[in-house]
């Protein structure tokens, strides 16, 4: 089986009925999409499946043989956020962050499919699956309805990984 | 049948930390040979921002720039002790731990900036990463500097450590009594509650909920709001979707599936507003005080009031689900005794449809 990942393409050897999770996550080491309920019922392993979003823990890979994956890896760059990354970090749309990727794609889609300012009402219904603990909801429907108006100047004061370094470290930071 | 308006609110006091005898968070800093500061506490941030805020409270202690300051908090083997992040200790505690100890630093920075200037270390303030003469701002030198000279000259890493610790107090050998200062700083919240009741569904639905905080004061008023509006939609779900289960992992006390667990949703969310009140304490960070674990209490009780007011029933258990809505609304209508109907008094029909009928619980006289 092959999947196109954040746009590359990928052999996958685990076992067909594998959820896509589990791929993305053991096989190719792409944390972004998080395990929670593993039972479809609470959004943070949402991925973009040919732009459309979809719970990979309950997607068998052998379902999705071929088709494009996009996780929060592939959306934006550290130099570069994109409107709905730079717009959750504008209105401290995360808190603990674990169901931040969900709902980034979720609210990518959302606006992509609607190529304009979105009203909140489609935001309930676009985010309404996917649950933040935190639970920071006010401010996560802020971001999306300001992202989907493009009310959001681009975020430049984040730190930007050396060549190698696996993640983003706050300024500074010893490690 | 229809459905009916109410509005209800509570009021919270709540302590901070633990207020028991010891409770430490210690926090050590330094300065690097550039003026950058390390900072090593134990505080875990587990989303409510108490990294950025111990960042924020290090870097106004010491006069320097915010991304002066690096937040080590999550290393094991190199952090200070912290209590943990519970008791809503973490602002308070461990913010003043890591106050402290920036003091600690701050004074030594002044030292060796008043060896190099010649000016006495109490004319001398930080601003802003340089510290600046008091009156005479041209006589100036930056931390980087100092923290340089600290090193090449003085052959002194600049550095200090604190504890925020309340002391073990005597135990009265007599009486066996400890007595312990009371709670280092109170805070006060109210939450006012508007609901919507249906009489034959039993649903109720939450249309506003404000909340007002006493915060002492707000170190980071964006964070402190999501901590606030995250604990209302909290505590929404514990007035009428969540249930507790207090004697998990007994297997009468745990959910079932995680669909069959209701928690709040986007759905779910009503119209939020907060008013953030500054009272500040005497001994918190900038007066701070905590409110981690007070956000979510205020609700369930409000919701309950409200839904007295909407329909005149008292749910003396929550969550407030339609099927105790409906059981509620029943027994208001034909109260029964022992299988008796008995008649309709509102004041009776309190005890009547109480959990432990009446006993002791609202002292209403019969
Ligand atoms: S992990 Fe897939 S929906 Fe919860
Ligand atoms: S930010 Fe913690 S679950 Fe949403």
């Amino acid at each position: 089986m092959n999947l196109i990942v954040n746009g590359s393409e990928v052999e996958i050897v685990s076992p067909p009925l594998t959820p896509l999770l589990h791929v993305l996550r053991d096989e190719l080491d792409i944390t972004g999409p998080k395990a929670g309920c593993q039972q479809g019922g609470c959004g943070t392993c949402t991925v973009l499946i040919d732009g459309e979003p979809r719970r990979s823990c309950l997607t068998a890979v052998a379902a999705v043989d071929g088709a494009s994956i996009t996780t929060i890896e592939g959306v934006g760059q550290a130099e570069e956020l994109s409107a709905v990354q730079a717009a959750f970090y504008k209105h401290y749309a995360a808190q603990c962050g674990f169901c931040t990727p969900g709902m980034v794609l979720a609210a990518t889609a959302l606006i992509e499919r609607k190529g304009g300012p979105v009203e909140r009402d489609e935001v309930l219904e676009a985010l309404g699956g996917h649950y933040c603990r935190c639970t920071g909801y006010v401010k996560i429907i802020d971001a999306v309805m300001a992202a989907s108006r493009g009310e959001v100047d681009s975020v430049d004061d984040l730190p930007v990984p050396e060549p190698g370094q696996p993640e983003v470290l706050p300024k500074g930071s010893p490690a | 049948m229809a459905k009916h308006h109410g509005r209800g609110f509570a009021t919270i006091e709540y302590p901070t930390g633990m207020n028991q005898n010891g409770d430490p968070s210690q926090a050590w800093i330094k300065l690097k040979p550039d003026g950058r500061v390390d900072v090593f506490s134990g505080t875990v941030d587990i989303g409510q921002g108490s990294k950025t805020v111990h960042t924020q409270i290090v870097a106004d202690a010491l006069g320097v720039p915010y991304d002066w300051v690096t937040m080590d908090n999550t290393n094991t083997d190199s952090s200070a002790v912290c209590t943990g992040t519970f008791a809503s200790r973490g602002t308070f505690i461990g913010g003043n731990a890591v106050r402290l100890a920036a003091e600690k630093v701050r004074e030594r920075i002044l030292d060796i900036a008043s060896k190099e200037l010649e000016i006495d270390p109490s004319d001398l303030d930080i601003e802003d990463g340089e510290v600046i003469a008091r009156g005479a701002p041209q006589k100036k030198i930056n931390v980087a500097d100092v923290a340089g000279a600290a090193t090449y000259n003085y052959g002194e890493l600049i550095s200090g450590s604190s504890t925020a610790l309340k002391p073990f107090a005597d135990v009265d050998d007599a009486t066996g009594q400890v007595e312990i200062e009371p709670h280092s700083a109170i805070s006060y919240a109210a939450c006012v509650a508007d609901v919507e009741v249906d009489d034959e569904t039993g649903e109720v639905v939450v249309q506003k909920l404000v909340q007002v905080y006493d915060v002492g004061r707000a170190i980071n008023p964006t964070l402190v709001e999501g901590q606030i509006e995250g604990g209302a939609i909290m505590g929404l779900g514990l007035g009428l979707l969540e249930n507790s289960y207090p004697y998990y992992p007994s297997v009468k006390h745990r959910g079932g599936q995680f669909g069959a667990y209701l928690a709040p949703a986007l759905r779910d969310m009503p119209e939020i507003d907060n008013v953030i009140i500054e009272n500040p304490s005497a001994d918190g960070p900038f007066g701070a005080k905590a409110i981690g674990e007070m956000a979510n209490n205020a609700q369930p009780p409000a919701i309950a009031n409200a839904i007295f007011d909407a329909v005149g029933v008292w749910l003396t258990e929550m969550p407030a689900t339609p099927d105790r809505v409906l059981e509620a609304l029943a027994a208001k209508r034909e109260p029964t005794r022992d299988g008796k109907r008995v008649v309709f008094d509102e004041h009776l029909s309190l005890k009547a449809v109480s959990a432990n009928q009446g006993e002791g619980f609202f002292g209403v006289e019969a």
